[in-house]
């Protein structure tokens, strides 16, 4: 089995440090976190821009090119709504280290993301939800197979759809955390890749309970199958639990110093 | 049905690492494929063959070998010889003398014999030590600082000494560290990491991973040589696609099948044949394993294991 995939996720317009040097193409800030993320293990990294109706083309070229000739070609996921922005990265990014990801498709008004990762030979996260959450399991599988379905009629390997069941927040939706942990095994058992953002679950918990609740999470969650995540790879506790479940997985040769590289 | 070939694709290889300077250099590594596996893709480098000697001279060495270095007074004259060989690629001079338990030769004579041994031949060397941790962890970084400019492989640092040695010959002197362990992938693995936490370049390390001679205990040698290709390829793990080089011939020729005399054992037959045996099967397996290089100590030995891996490319 491969090992774990995290997808950093702290280059995102909803922290103001991030959506101020994006809007100024100012590099150190960005540079800054795309390095910290990377020094704690993060594989990709997610850039969501937003929106970025204006000027989306040129801010995600600009963002592709800075990061990618920094550090090595960092595989990359391009996270906006605008299209166009995620092709015009496309067009500059290099793909020695990983296809990109596109970020995201669902099963509704955002599906035509599919076909533009089938386009483009890219991965395309593909969030099992049509507009609403997934009101049960069947309602997430059936989104699951008609995404993989427009996937594989595109010509796309299946393994480049990474589903996404859609972590729900434990304070007001603590029944349905089971739910979700069997989607991904039913995902698994498809043979299929999955990610998400994990750290929903714990939304509007203490700073201090979030890494404990990701990291049981995750535990659970790789236990399942899940092979992905988008995640804070600058949470110690998390990517130590991540490390250590790649480990029992034999996703990884232990080393004493495992937790160290 | 048309048979349709499905090469077994790894985006992943094993680091090339390159010993000797100038005109005389060899590759190690720098496949992504396992062993001879060259129809899932191209060789990049074959593995290669080192010829042993010692700083003890012929002393206890067969027939057979003592013959092939018939007239060779010095260590300069069995290092040329040595050379010389068919198939050789390198030359792999061990430091046994300096082992305490035996004859517990000063650094200073040792490194005299190294000298001997570098001037005399502008191959690529391997320097071996005398296994004794704390005799190595002060002799190696001499040796390597002697040699430098020489790009030689020091042979070995262990988990007990590997700050000293690791530093002298991968940072100080900028040679290429070996690491060794004891067929254990753990500590395999472990060993390149704190090594290159001391600073070490992941492309300057080989990994000595162990050996044994088949029939003793050799199973957990290629468990463990086919598990590190595994990780190194399957799961791109860059602390264990460092090449392997197995020094076979310290094994083979200490078992008893190799060294009894043939007065002592008439019904087993000419001691050097049986050798000889010994050494080809280890080594052989050893490559099919996973090992980029192998050490012998036999002209025979040497010439048939080339000669194998040539028809295998």
């Amino acid at each position: 089995m491969a090992k774990f995939v995290t997808i950093g996720e702290r280059l995102s317009t909803t922290a103001p440090a991030v959506n101020k040097a994006f809007t100024e193409r100012d590099p150190e800030p960005i540079l800054k976190r795309a390095k910290q993320q990377l020094d704690a293990g993060a594989t990709y990294l997610d850039v969501n821009i937003g929106p970025a109706e204006n000027d989306g083309e040129d801010l995600m070229k600009w963002a592709v090119k800075l990061l990618q000739s920094e550090f090595d070609n960092v595989p990359l996921a391009l996270d906006t709504t605008n299209m166009k922005a995620i092709e015009a990265g496309i067009s500059v990014y290099n793909r020695a280290k990983g296809k990109p990801i596109v970020n995201s498709a669902d099963a509704g008004d955002r599906i035509a993301n599919i076909d533009l990762a089938a386009a483009n030979d890219a991965i395309v996260i593909a969030l099992c939800s049509s507009g609403m959450v997934a009101a049960d399991n069947d309602e997430r599988m059936m989104h699951c197979q008609n995404m993989l379905e427009r996937g594989m009629m595109l010509g796309m390997e299946p393994t480049d759809l990474w589903f996404d069941p859609l972590f729900l927040v434990v304070k007001g939706m603590q029944d349905k955390q089971m739910e979700v942990l069997e989607a991904i095994k039913m995902f698994s058992e498809m043979g299929l890749n999955s990610t998400g953002g994990l750290s929903n679950n714990s939304n509007g918990m203490p700073k201090h309970i979030r890494p404990i609740m990701d990291s049981a999470l995750v535990a659970m969650c790789m236990m399942q199958g899940l092979t992905s995540a988008i995640v804070n790879p600058n949470d110690l506790r998390l990517m130590e639990t991540i490390k250590s479940c790649d480990i029992f997985k034999n996703n990884t040769l232990y080393a004493d110093s495992y937790l160290e590289i | 049905m048309p048979f349709n070939q499905k090469p077994q694709k790894f985006n992943a290889k094993i680091n090339t690492v390159t010993i000797g300077s100038g005109d005389k250099t060899v590759a190690l590594g720098g496949n992504s494929t396992f062993p001879f596996y060259s129809f899932d893709a191209p060789t990049e480098n074959t593995a290669k063959v080192g010829v042993e000697i010692t700083d003890m001279g012929l002393e206890g060495v067969s027939e057979g070998i003592k013959a092939y270095y018939e007239g060779a007074t010095t260590m300069a004259d069995i290092a040329k010889k040595a050379a010389a060989m068919e198939g050789a690629d390198f030359v792999a001079l061990v430091l046994e003398g300096g082992d305490p338990n035996g004859e517990n030769k000063s650094v200073d004579e040792l490194i005299a014999i190294v000298k001997e041994v570098a001037d005399a031949v502008d191959c690529p060397l391997v320097v071996e030590g005398c296994k004794n941790v704390e005799k190595d962890a002060e002799l190696l970084p001499k040796v390597a600082e002697v040699l430098q400019g020489r790009n030689v492989l020091i042979l070995a640092e262990k988990e007990e000494n590997y700050k000293a040695i690791g530093a002298a010959a991968g940072l100080a002197y900028n040679q290429i560290v070996g690491a060794e362990s004891a067929v254990d992938i753990n500590l395999a693995k472990q060993l390149n990491v704190v090594t290159t936490q001391l600073g070490v370049n992941a492309q300057k390390i080989v990994m000595n991973i162990g050996s044994a001679c088949a029939g003793y205990g050799y199973e957990y040698v290629v468990s463990t040589m086919d598990r590190i290709k595994g990780a190194a390829l399957g799961q791109n793990d860059n602390m264990l696609q460092m090449p392997i080089i197995t020094p076979v011939a310290s094994e083979t020729w200490g078992v008893k099948e190799a060294s009894a005399s043939e007065a002592d054992m008439p019904e087993w037959g000419p001691q050097d044949e049986r050798g000889i045996d010994m050494e080809i099967m280890t080594a052989a397996a050893d490559l099919a394993a996973g090992s980029d290089a192998v050490i012998l100590r036999h002209p025979q030995s040497v010439a048939t294991i080339s000669k194998m891996i040539k028809a295998l490319a």
